[in-house]
């Protein structure tokens, strides 16, 4: 009995080595999750804010990080309790071009710094979003995972977290109901805006810049690819860009009409719902904007005019009648002159 | 017409007949020329080709020597007619033909129309390239539009003072009498088209305005009240929309952008033909600057109108019916004394002393 106790010993402590080896690679996670596995861990700021510090597991294991430990991130804790002050997850520990630790290898970082969500936050305005606050922290995936932050679906939720008003505007648009209706094509706001690159409006940089914005819309609604199948024509983006208001913008008017203009930024409706800016009963309100004592006259008439087009009414007419008018008589004209000229130089005898 | 020898073309009208024995001559003449010269090598049908394109060109021939010869003895007359001792030698080669009245408004019409055609095309045709340069060249677009305004006052202020001069000027008067369309320009036109096709050889004689300048000015018409018009309700868009429908503004920018290539497809192509690329007036005609028309283009443009003023020297020239031309024929005037103060300015090159 005293062999096999010593040897029993001998063996439980092997196991328990081995368990604590073994246990020793993923030490650092059950370890933090002792307490950050808690619902009820929280911290109360000095503003008053409480925050809540759990961090659930699950979450973690589904996410793209995975494999990561909680240190590969939070790299200034180095302790338990921790000690000095923490700071805030920089992502470019890793995500950069060129890293060595397997993330993607781009530099988006250098883009984001440019944006005017970058400069705000490099500005050290603390409303500033910078990766986590889009993407997520713990539960980080890849933007086709439906559960994402930055899928398609998610996205204007995940703006909107901060852009409270334009949500609230965006989801009554004909944009987005769309698109919950199925028409994956449509619009959210990353597909206006650009996802790394959002500029402020203000700058000529942005695709949301005065002139720029009938580029931006023209990228679907000018594509018989693209919205074609949805049964929505796309001369109107030519036929904005042959009116006086087109003419202008192409030529630098700072002051014109562009698309937003008139059918709306956030708020864009089809022009069949009373509360558009395009319903025929609020034209002479949204062309009053601009133009002073704008009646019910502005809406007697299209706003997108084809003249080539019989759906345009008297001003095809009018056209074809002048198209044929000056074919006509600028034949006759050059038929008077050639004869002239076949007069004049058949009698002076050359080969005509 | 004097037909003693009955087989000599005889010239009608402008038309030639050829008596049947002077044909059948011919014809043998021909032939037996075509047989001996051909007989081998050719075939008979060829033969008969020959003979026939012969004869075709030989009347062609006879044709022509016919209308130059008529030509040149009709000039030869009429340059030996000399006036009768008691009517005065019209001591100068030329007349006038446009007061300044008429001269001076012909180039503010010019001047408005180079503006607001070189201010409106970009606009119109906004895609090209050409178009971007002449706005970065005017100072930007709306640079361009105020340009093209003060080319549209110019044209409102010349039509409006057009239509005063047409009622209180007697030249004014009396151009407005003249350019009304008649049944004559359209025989004119017709004859004009025969002469081309040279069916005839003789050219439709005109009196002042020919049909080609009475289209020119009745054109012009058409095209400022449709421009004016259009472009007055564009420029005072929000004043017209008080009042019109979108739509009619709509067909008011149709009109005004089509119109406007019409009238300026008219004037490079039609009118700058006339009066440039015409060969008789290359590289281009004075008469609407300098106002002087030449006595031999008178007569060879204008030959009612001239004859006109021929018979009326019989007229004392008191009642000279406010033509100034005839006011300067019938002053007795020395040969060479200079020309009248109300002359306009001489042109390098005018032809000032034509000879006939």
């Amino acid at each position: 009995m005293a062999m096999a106790g010593r040897k029993g010993l001998l063996f439980a402590l092997g196991v328990m080595l081995a368990l604590l080896f073994l246990a020793g690679g993923a030490e650092a996670v059950p370890k933090c999750l002792v307490c950050h596995g808690k619902p009820t861990l929280s911290k109360t700021l000095p503003s008053g804010r409480v925050v809540s510090l759990f961090v659930d597991e699950k979450l973690l294991k589904a996410s793209a990080h995975a494999g990561r430990t909680c240190t590969d991130c939070h790299s200034d804790i180095t302790a338990i309790p921790h000690r000095g002050e923490i700071k805030r997850v920089s992502c470019t520990r890793c995500h950069f071009k060129g890293n060595p630790v397997g993330a993607p290898q781009k530099d988006i970082y250098v883009e984001y710094a440019k944006s005017v969500h970058g400069v705000a936050a490099a500005a050290g305005k603390t409303k500033a979003p910078v990766c986590q606050d889009c993407h997520g922290n713990h539960d980080i995936r890849p933007p086709k995972d439906s559960a994402s932050q930055m899928n398609k679906a998610r996205i204007p939720e995940t703006c909107g977290r901060c852009h409270l008003a334009v949500f609230s505007d965006y989801r009554e648009s004909v944009h987005w109901r769309a698109f919950v209706g199925g028409k994956a094509d449509s619009a959210v706001c990353t597909d206006c805006h650009g996802e790394h690159t959002i500029r402020p409006h203000e700058s000529p940089e942005s695709p949301t810049y005065i002139s720029r914005v009938p580029e931006t819309c023209s990228r679907c609604h000018a594509s018989v690819a693209i919205v074609g199948k949805y049964g929505i024509k796309t001369e109107q983006v030519a036929t904005y860009g042959r009116s006086f208001h087109g003419i202008a913008i192409k030529y630098g008017g700072k002051t014109v009409a562009n698309c937003a203009s008139c059918h709306g930024v956030h708020d864009i409706r089809p022009s069949d719902d009373p509360q558009s800016a395009v319903h025929t009963e609020n034209i002479p309100k949204t062309c009053g904007k601009c133009h002073t004592g704008a009646n019910v006259n502005y809406a007697k008439g299209r706003i997108h005019v084809d003249p080539t087009k019989k759906e345009a009414g008297a001003v095809y007419w009018v056209s074809l009648f002048f198209k044929w008018l000056t074919i006509l008589v600028m034949v006759g004209l050059v038929a008077h002159i050639s004869l002239d000229l076949f007069r004049r130089f058949r009698r002076r005898g050359s080969a005509h | 017409m004097d037909t003693e020898r009955q087989d000599t073309p005889v010239a009608q009208g402008g038309e030639v007949k050829v008596p049947d024995s002077l044909r059948r001559e011919l014809e043998d003449e021909i032939r037996q020329a075509v047989e001996e010269e051909l007989k081998e090598e050719l075939s008979h049908e060829l033969r008969e080709r020959v003979v026939a394109r012969l004869k075709a060109e030989l009347v062609d021939e006879i044709q022509t020597r016919i209308a130059r010869v008529k030509a040149e003895l009709t000039a030869e007359i009429l340059a030996r007619a000399v006036p009768t001792p008691t009517m005065p030698v019209p001591a100068v080669r030329e007349f006038e033909r446009f007061g300044w009245n008429f001269r001076t408004q012909h180039m503010i019409l010019l001047v408005s129309c180079l503006i607001l055609i070189l201010t409106g095309l970009p606009l119109k045709f906004h895609e090209a390239r050409l178009s971007q340069l002449f706005f970065d060249l005017v100072g930007g677009v709306q640079m361009s539009t105020l340009i093209h305004r003060i080319g549209a006052v110019g044209l409102i202020a010349v039509g409006a003072y057009h239509l005063l001069y047409l009622a209180a000027f007697r030249e004014g008067r009396r151009d407005f009498w003249e350019l009304l369309p008649r049944s004559k320009d359209v025989t004119d036109l017709f004859q004009m088209l025969r002469y081309f096709l040279g069916k005839t050889d003789e050219k439709p004689r005109f009196g002042r305005f020919s049909y080609v300048e009475k289209f020119d000015y009745w054109a012009v018409y058409w095209g400022m009240v449709i421009m004016i018009g259009s472009g007055l309700i564009l420029w005072f868009l929000e004043t017209s929309l008080q009042y019109l429908p979108k739509f009619a503004a709509d067909i008011a920018r149709e009109a005004h952008s089509d119109e406007g290539l019409l009238a300026t497809l008219a004037i490079i192509i039609w009118h700058f033909y006339n009066v440039h690329l015409n060969p008789e007036h290359f590289p281009m005609t004075w008469t609407m600057f300098t106002g002087k028309i030449s006595e031999e283009e008178m007569r060879r443009h204008h030959p009612l109108e001239y004859e006109e003023l021929v018979a009326t020297r019989v007229i004392p020239p008191g009642v000279s019916a406010g033509i100034p031309a005839l006011a300067q024929a019938t002053a007795p005037v020395a040969a060479d004394s200079p020309p009248p103060p109300s002359a306009g300015k001489e042109m390098p090159g005018a032809p000032e002393r034509a000879s006939p």
